[in-house]
C-alpha cells in the first residue's frame, strides 16, 4: 500500500487549534475518529497508544516534522491524519526549535510491512527542502492535499 | 507444455493482497508453461535502520518491527508453499534483507531469473518521485521482462478452477 492510499482529504487539518504535544496528538486522533465515526472509548484507546510511543522518544525531527505512530489492532488498513501547526510546538525535537509539520501515522498490527513503507515515504517526501516549504506554507487542507496528489 | 521465452520465474511477495495475487497468477504460469518459480520475501531493514536514524523509530521499534517482518516473512512465504503443493507445483521460497528493489534485482541476477511477477503497481496519482513505490522501482529496472499481475476476481476463480 502506497502512502497516497492512506491519505484522505477529510483527515487533514489546518491549522492546528492545539500548542502542546499531548493536545497534538489528541487533535489529530480526534480528526480519525470523526472521519472513521469512532466510539469515545475507541479514540481514548488510539490516544493511549499513541502518547505511550510518543513517551518512549520523541519522534519529532530536526526539519520541523514529527511522525507519531502506533500499531493499531482491528484497522482495516493504514491512515495517516496530518496537521499543520501556525507556531511551533514542543514535541521533542533535538533542536528544540519545535515541530510545525505532524504526521500521525495509524497502521493495521498485523501488517509490519505496510506500517514501515508509509513511514518510510513520508521521512522521504518531507527531506525534500522544496516540499517542505510549500507544506509549511499550506494555508489549507485543500492546499496539503493537492501537495501530494498534484 | 508450449514453448516459452523464460525458464526461471521470480514473485516478488510484501504481504499486500496485490503480492497474493501476483503469486497465484505466477502459479498458474508456472504450472502451464514448465518454468520454475521461486518466491522471494525482502525485510526491509534498509527502511527500517533509516527509520531510526531519523529518530522516528526508536531501537526497541527496530527489534520489534524486524521480528514481525521476520515472521511476516515466514508467514507468507509458508502460504506460497501451501498454494504451489495445492497444484502440484515445486516452489522455492526465500528470505533476504536490504532494500526491497535492489534485494530483488541482486536475487534475479544471481538466481539467472528471466521473467519477474509483481502485484499490482500504483495508479500515477502524484508526479513526486518520493512517492515511488517499491513495486514501481522494480518494474523500471528489471534487467528481464516483467509480468504486472491485475484483476483480482478473475485470479481468484482461475486458481480455484484449475
Amino acid at each position: 500500500m502506497a502512502l497516497l492510499d492512506a491519505i484522505s482529504k477529510d483527515m487533514i487539518k489546518v491549522p492546528l487549534a492545539a500548542a502542546d504535544r499531548d493536545g497534538v496528538i489528541s487533535e489529530l486522533v480526534s480528526l480519525f475518529a470523526d472521519a472513521r465515526g469512532l466510539s469515545a472509548e475507541r479514540k481514548k484507546e488510539i490516544e493511549d497508544l499513541v502518547a505511550s510511543r510518543e513517551h518512549l522518544g520523541s519522534t519529532a525531527m530536526e526539519n520541523g516534522i514529527a511522525i507519531p505512530h502506533a500499531k493499531v489492532d482491528g484497522l482495516d488498513k493504514a491512515y495517516v491524519i496530518i496537521g499543520i501547526s501556525r507556531l511551533p510546538v514542543a514535541f521533542g525535537d533535538p533542536a528544540g526549535n519545535g515541530t510545525r509539520v505532524f504526521f500521525l501515522v495509524l497502521a493495521p498490527s498485523d501488517n509490519p510491512t505496510e506500517h514501515i513503507q508509509i513511514l518510510a515515504s513520508i521521512a522521504k517526501a518531507c527531506s525534500s527542502q522544496l516540499f517542505m516549504r510549500m507544506l509549511l506554507s499550506s494555508k489549507t487542507k485543500d492546499d496539503v492535499y493537492n501537495l501530494f496528489f498534484e | 507444455m508450449m514453448k516459452v521465452p523464460f525458464r526461471h520465474m521470480l514473485v516478488y511477495l510484501d504481504g499486500s493482497e496485490g503480492s497474493m495475487n501476483a503469486l497465484m497468477y505466477a502459479i498458474l504460469l508456472a504450472k502451464s508453461t514448465g518454468a520454475s518459480l521461486s518466491a522471494l520475501y525482502v525485510v526491509n531493514t534498509k527502511a527500517i535502520g533509516d527509520l531510526v536514524r531519523s529518530r522516528i523509530f526508536i531501537d526497541q521499534e527496530r527489534t520489534e518491527f524486524l521480528s514481525d517482518l521476520q515472521k511476516d516473512a515466514r508467514r507468507h512465504l509458508r502460504h506460497a508453499e501451501r498454494l504451489a503443493a495445492s497444484k502440484d507445483l515445486d516452489i522455492t521460497t526465500a528470505t533476504v534483507e536490504g532494500s526491497p528493489h535492489h534485494a530483488v534485482l541482486d536475487y534475479m541476477k544471481s538466481h539467472d531469473v528471466d521473467l519477474l511477477v509483481l502485484g499490482s503497481i500504483n495508479v500515477i496519482r502524484s508526479r513526486r518521485d518520493e512517492l515511488t513505490g517499491e513495486n514501481d522501482r522494480m518494474l523500471r529496472t528489471s534487467p528481464c521482462p516483467v509480468v504486472v499481475v491485475r484483476g483480482e476476481d478473475d485470479i481468484w476463480a482461475e486458481f480455484e478452477e484449475v
